[in-house]
């Protein structure tokens, strides 16, 4: 069952890579998007039959493939999991339908598209580590091309830059993984084989911190960002909308799965100084936002703050924290999609995504106004305005958090404040404010291309209003990570006085 | 009718920023660009526009005549029948001067609005009243209003304003009007001034009330004979107004009021004051140039002197407007463009049709059609004052000439600021 999730998105990629030359453009996106929502409808299938009381694996597939290697090809998904392949899907599809209709060799984008989600869900389901580092490493090449091809302004050094860093993040990854096989003597990469071996602090420390800068820089927290701003303003908006939504949650991903579980005692006394990277990665983030005149910039920036909360909360890990931090994942990923879609859409229909240049687009004739009122709302929800989905998820990790790091946490809601000061200004500058005459010329925005932003806009609404809906599916699964955490290392006293939630 | 014989100029080329349109002037054109698509989006916005005028006349009247000073007016957009059925001066069989070939009463399109609205079905008046389904009369108020705040234009009409005489009449009405109510007469007592100020604004409703009367068949006349072939070209437009300016001229500005079936003068026609220097001139004054800022549409910061201290230096009229914030709640432009977008004309929905944002966005696209009927106006209005205080354009006395050239330039002169439409309107891709 969770195999289609992989394979069938490379087999659609294959399919749209074949289809006729001379096929209408129109037909090759309306092909993907069907055969990508195969895929949506086949993870919604799993959803509803996901055991909402059981916070172990489920569904399990085993095949052995190399085992001399230690690599099988084993599957599996639980509550951290499930609605990261939600997004995958999801923000998949909603990719699919954001792209132009005239985007230049459309089988090999929606190709290249499809095969990224194949191997993207193929690393959230991964149960053996080096199963998960091929997945994770198939991603490169596409997005690669999907840059290099058909992104905007200095494409090229964006999408160089973006493989160097990932290409090195890999390596990262893969040596901590080697030496976690190597200095545990495990026969095998599968994951729940080494969960339960223990290693010398010192070595897990090493590991830990080679696996952390690892996916510290797909996530990526400050300073290893500085791949980030250039491809996301680089790449055209359907890719930014994957690489925000959905790469970025790779390696976020990858610290809650690898490196809090398996390097228990190095993560809880490293714990306060990732609290402080990740304030670090909070408050430079926003900054860096508040400096940007380009809105794409702004928003790409907002992400590498809003990561930080991310770590924040796998630094208290507690159980509030941890269900904050995935709610804030999947949160994540709707925010940055909607805005970046947004972002897209202005930038189409005005030609410019410069601050100063900018203005006056609430116009209810002339300018953009479902757009800017879309764009304030997707402004609200990444500053934390209660009754949208981002507030859920700040406050559980704010919430989560604060018993363990008070001062990290107060800091990181001062982000928060951060967040609001650079949207206030980026409304105000964009949708605010009298309509430039010399500009006022845009094409109108059609109602098939808003469809991408009201479908993220209602579940943004949705989940916020309900958050039930969003963090019942993990919280068996994180209850029984924290209590896995906790018995196989003693707790720090500061961890300790969250107990109630325990 | 005459219309004014372009003539080429025999002075040396000016030296003015806008020569060129000067020399069109001098030529007997106006400051519009005469071209069929111009001349197509006039007459069809003079059109558009001359229905909810023929309301606005109707209205203006009612309330200086009727309402008068009704402590809770809530009911005066309420037109009664008799005023819809009161016959235009300048229209229908019975006119003074007929200038329409139509009927005096009120314009069909606008009793079918009247009675469907927007909606297209019938509904309670009070409905379509709540859900703006309806005649934004606020938009003439507001035209009202910035006659008359600035005042002080120029003619006999607003000086008469500030008599005894005129005093006295007032009082005698609100003495009639306020009779058997102890309340308003006390608070007469105690604040006369606030009445009598409140009557002068109501003085100044009749004056706009009775410009319009005139304005409505002019401009239907105008889009019959462009439908009929006999208006080709834009200073052939022009002309059609500067023409029937001099023809009504002289038509009366008074203010009666009615009240329990007796008529009070409070400006009786015998004062003699005339509609082109009491009523159209002072109207183009404050609406054309001056007005006030309009409300959402720009801040502006009057101690950082952006609000010029003068009020004769205001630049917030037709001429200057941008239009493009139209479409946002109450502004007084966006109340007009939606009077107009029900009555525009098919040729001119079409040609909407392919512009910009096709028929979404045609509130902008029609207010800017309005911006360049409102330059032919304006044209006309200074050809005419040329006219009637200086020469002929085809004078063959070169200081005569020089006189015309020195009158145009002091007026373009005012459209030289940044903020004036005129260079945008002698390009089409103004929309």
């Amino acid at each position: 069952m969770l195999s289609v999730l992989i394979w069938f998105p490379c087999f659609a990629a294959v399919i749209i890579a074949l289809l006729p030359k001379s096929l209408d453009l129109k037909r090759v996106r309306l092909s993907a998007l069907w055969l990508s929502g195969i895929t949506l409808l086949w993870t919604i299938g799993l959803v509803i039959q996901f055991d909402l009381s059981n916070p172990l694996l489920q569904y399990q597939e085993s095949l052995p493939w190399l085992s001399d290697l230690g690599l099988d090809y084993q599957l599996g998904i639980d509550g951290l999991s499930l609605p990261l392949l939600i997004l995958n899907s999801l923000l998949t599809w909603l990719a699919i339908y954001s792209s132009r209709i005239d985007t230049k060799r459309p089988n090999l984008f929606y190709a290249l598209i499809l095969l990224i989600s194949g191997g993207v869900a193929g690393a959230f389901l991964a149960q053996n580590l080096l199963l998960f580092f091929l997945f994770y490493e198939v991603e490169l090449i596409p997005f690669y091309l999907l840059i290099s091809i058909w992104g905007g302004a200095q494409q090229g050094s964006a999408a160089t830059k973006f493989l160097l860093y990932t290409a090195t993040s890999g390596g990262l990854i893969l040596a901590g993984f080697l030496g976690l096989i190597w200095f545990s003597e495990a026969s095998s990469f599968a994951y729940d084989l080494l969960l339960g071996q223990t290693l010398p602090l010192n070595i897990q420390y090493v590991l830990l911190v080679l696996l952390l800068l690892g996916f510290g820089i797909k996530t990526p927290l400050v300073p290893l960002h500085t791949w980030l701003p250039d491809t996301y303003v680089a790449a055209s908006t359907p890719v930014a909308m994957l690489l925000g939504g959905v790469l970025a949650k790779l390696g976020t991903y990858g610290i809650f799965r690898f490196c809090m579980p398996l390097f228990p005692e190095a993560w809880s006394n490293l714990s306060p100084l990732l609290a402080t990277w990740a304030v670090v990665s909070v408050l430079y983030g926003a900054l860096a936002a508040i400096a940007q005149k380009d809105i794409k910039r702004m928003v790409a920036y907002s992400s590498v703050g809003h990561m930080g909360y991310i770590l924040l909360a796998a630094a208290a890990h507690t159980q509030l924290s941890i269900v904050g931090a995935i709610s804030q994942m999947f949160a994540h990923g709707l925010i940055l999609a909607l805005l970046f879609h947004l972002v897209g859409l202005i930038e189409a229909k005005v030609g410019t995504r410069d601050l100063d240049v900018l203005n006056g687009l609430m116009n209810p004739v002339r300018g953009l106004p479902l757009v800017s009122a879309l764009l304030v709302l997707g402004g609200m929800a990444s500053a934390g305005i209660p009754g949208l989905v981002g507030f859920i998820a700040e406050f559980l990790v704010f919430q989560g958090s604060y018993a363990a790091f008070p001062v990290q946490t107060l800091l990181s809601v001062v982000g928060t404040g951060l967040t609001a000061v650079y949207f206030v200004i980026l409304l105000n500058r964009t949708c605010f404010g009298r309509l430039d005459n010399s500009l006022a010329y845009f094409p109108k925005v059609h109602w098939d291309e808003r469809v991408p932003a009201l479908i993220l806009t209602l579940l943004i609404f949705i989940l916020g209003i309900h958050p039930t809906w969003l963090v019942r599916w993990s919280e068996p699964t994180t209850t029984y990570l924290v209590a896995e955490a906790h018995l196989s290392t003693p707790a720090p006293q500061s961890i300790m006085a969250n107990a109630e939630f325990h | 009718m005459n219309a004014v014989t372009p003539t080429p100029t025999k002075l040396p080329p000016s030296q003015h920023e806008f020569a060129e349109i000067i020399h069109r002037l001098e030529a007997g054109g106006a400051m519009l660009p005469d071209t069929p698509e111009n001349l197509k989006q006039i007459i069809g916005i003079y059109k558009a526009y001359a229905v909810p005028m023929d309301f606005y006349w109707r209205n203006l009247l009612y309330i200086a005549e009727r309402v008068f000073l009704n402590p809770l007016p809530a009911f005066k957009y309420f037109l009664p029948q008799d005023y819809l059925d009161r016959h235009n001066h300048y229209a229908g069989e019975d006119a003074d001067l007929r200038i329409w070939r139509g009927e005096a009463t009120a314009h069909p399109e606008l009793l079918e609005f009247m009675e469907k609205g927007e909606v297209k079905r019938k509904l309670p008046k009070l409905l379509h009243h709540l859900w703006h389904d309806r005649i934004n009369m606020e938009f003439a108020e507001a035209c009202m209003r910035a006659m008359f705040w600035h005042r002080n234009m120029g003619g006999q009409f607003d000086p008469y304003l500030d008599t005894e005489e005129y005093v006295a009449n007032a009082d005698r009405a609100i003495k009639a009007y306020f009779k058997g109510n102890p309340v308003m007469l006390g608070l007469y007592k105690l604040f006369p001034d606030m009445f009598i100020e409140q009557v002068r604004q109501l003085s100044y409703y009749s004056n706009l009330g009775l410009f319009w009367e005139v304005m409505a068949p002019v401009f239907f006349e105008m889009s019959d004979l462009y439908d009929e072939g006999k208006i080709t070209t834009v200073p052939e437009a022009m002309s059609f107004l500067v023409n029937g300016i001099f023809a009504i001229a002289g038509r009366p500005i008074y203010h009666h009021v009615y009240i329990r079936g007796e008529c009070y003068e409070i400006i009786p026609k015998s004062k003699g004051f005339m509609w082109l220097y009491e009523a159209a001139l002072p109207y183009v004054e404050a609406v054309f140039y001056r007005t006030s800022p309009f409300r959402g549409t720009k801040s502006y910061n009057a101690q950082a002197k952006q609000v010029p201290e003068n009020q004769d230096d205001f630049h917030y009229g037709i001429l200057y407007a941008d239009v493009f914030p139209v479409g946002s709640a109450g502004i007084p432009p966006t109340l007009l463009m939606q009077d107009m977008l029900h009555f525009l004309p098919p040729y001119l929905v079409e040609y909407y049709q392919q512009y910009c944002r096709g028929g979404d966005d045609t509130l902008i696209q029609l207010g800017v059609t309005f911006q360049r009927s409102m330059y032919c106006v304006t044209s006309a209005v200074i050809q005419a004052l040329r006219q009637a205080l200086l020469y002929p354009l085809d004078d063959p006395n070169p200081e005569h000439l020089q006189a015309n050239r020195a009158f145009f330039e002091a007026q373009l002169n005012r459209l030289t600021r940044p903020e004036a439409r005129l260079r945008d309107i002698q390009s089409q891709d103004y929309r």
